[in-house]
């Protein structure tokens, strides 16, 4: 008996393993990170490129708003119920105050919309254009991150 | 048998004379006092956002000019229960417009109250010990400028036998100490020693970084040894980072990318600031270039600690 339920742990474990190397798109925790790892590395670039680190190029700039906005758009629906459990820095404050959230993800999704607006179809001209454009996108970095995301 | 008990007795009333006398509020000495002048307020305002005061005597959402609005209210949730910030506002009737300066740097210096009383160190007075007494001039003259908010806080939560304001003097006579915290920096005797103190004197004074960046032991003081090793959140979930020089950790970071993160909010692999610091954050971007500076030179040359205790 004990032995059945061992092997019965075993096969369903390895059956987990195996439903999570094929639907990686169906785990929230995963997919919105991938999100926010491309918001990091639009930010370094952005980042870089502002502090005279990495020239600056209109398509370079433009790629970086771009980012920003999908991650925008996205980001807000990888937050289903129960996915305040796992290995997630999400706070559950997320659930608690769903509004509250919201609001943050539709600054974030205003001023990265407006920074599309602002690039065109070529990308901010020059990086003071750049700058005007990312500037509030990286303002909403924060006070999302203030309430909502775990401290580390 | 009787001849016992009242030797019993006895000693324990020495005991509770001596704990009577150790558990009473200090004040500055007479001669301290004397030497106090209110200064500068434009002066003041930058000692205002170094000390952070607003971040917990603001009301919790507070941006911009509501910063200025000091009616308390926050909550700090802690093991030793929940602590409300009060109202400093300039009112006479609720916040301490009524202070004289000596009164205030006693507060801020002692943490004791005008009327004799000890205060809870979750008001960081064991940090605001090691301020100038022209820095107390300058923030007093500026507070002064802010101003009323009506209003009472509300009194702190707490159990026995926390509640016991008395106890606290005892608790202040191991844990309060004007001295620095590290004599002399670290490392290979380039450091711009200028610099160096000034950003000792911001962090381990008026910025309070101490208060929640070092571990604690069981009765609340800082585990000095571990200085700026890191902690547990005090208040919520999480921990607070080693902001030590740790190779591979926060040692990886060049002081330009600590004064950048003080500035900009952003670390240097571009993640934001989050949490409690971001309000820390924002109070620092307002200071002078050169005090981040500072800061930054002065967390390069501290001693590294590998792993905190606690």
């Amino acid at each position: 008996m004990r032995n059945a339920r061992k092997v019965a742990a075993i096969f369903m474990v390895a059956g987990f393993g195996f439903a999570g190397s094929v639907q990686a798109a169906d785990d929230p925790i995963a997919t919105r990170q991938a999100i926010m790892a491309s918001v990091g590395a639009a930010a370094g670039l952005g980042g870089g490129m502002m502090k005279g680190e990495v020239a600056y190029t209109p398509v370079a700039g433009k790629a970086a708003i771009a980012a920003m906005n999908a991650a925008a758009d996205s980001f807000g629906s990888f937050f289903p119920a129960g996915s305040d459990q796992g290995d997630t820095g999400a706070l559950p404050a997320i659930w608690e105050n769903a509004d509250g959230f919201g609001a943050e993800l539709a600054k974030f999704s205003a001023a990265t919309g407006k920074a599309m607006e602002a690039a065109g179809k070529a990308g901010p001209a020059d990086l003071d254009a750049f700058k005007a454009a990312m500037g509030p996108v990286f303002g909403t970095c924060k006070s999302c991150h203030e309430t909502y995301r775990k401290k580390n | 048998m009787k001849k016992a008990l009242i030797v019993l007795v006895a000693l324990a009333v020495v005991a509770a004379g001596i704990g009577w006398v150790l558990s009473a509020p200090t004040r500055m000495s007479e001669q301290q006092a004397a030497n106090l002048q209110s200064g500068d307020p434009v002066q003041g305002e930058l000692v205002f956002w170094a000390g952070g005061c607003a971040s917990c005597h603001a009301a919790p959402d507070a941006k911009g000019d509501e910063l200025l609005k000091l009616g308390g209210g926050l909550r700090l949730e802690t093991p030793f229960g929940v602590f409300v910030a009060p109202n400093i506002s300039s009112s006479e009737t609720d916040g301490i417009g009524g202070w004289s300066l000596t009164d205030f740097a006693n507060a801020m210096t002692h943490g004791t109250s005008p009327d004799g009383l000890n205060y809870y160190p979750a008001f960081p007075y064991t940090s605001y010990t090691r301020m100038t007494g022209e820095d107390l001039g300058d923030l007093y003259a500026f507070m002064k400028t802010l101003p009323e908010v009506q209003g009472n806080a509300g009194p702190h939560e707490l159990g026995f036998p926390f509640n016991i304001r008395r106890g606290l003097g005892l608790w202040k006579r191991l844990f309060l100490d004007p001295e620095p915290v590290i004599a002399t920096p670290v490392g290979d005797g380039s450091v711009d020693q200028a610099l160096w103190d000034r950003g000792r004197y911001l962090v381990e004074g008026p910025g309070h970084c101490g208060e929640c960046h070092t571990p604690r032991d069981l009765a609340g003081g800082l585990k000095l040894a571990e200085w700026l090793g890191g902690a547990p959140a005090p208040t919520g979930e999480g921990r607070i980072p080693d902001i030590t020089p740790v190779d591979g950790k926060f040692g990886s970071w060049s002081a330009t990318d600590i004064a950048y993160y003080l500035e900009s909010g952003f670390t240097p692999e571009y993640d934001s600031v989050g949490g409690e610091m971001v309000k820390v954050q924002e109070n620092m971007a307002r200071l002078p270039a050169g005090d981040r500076e500072a800061i930054a030179a002065y967390l390069k040359a501290i001693p590294p600690v590998i792993e905190a205790t606690n």
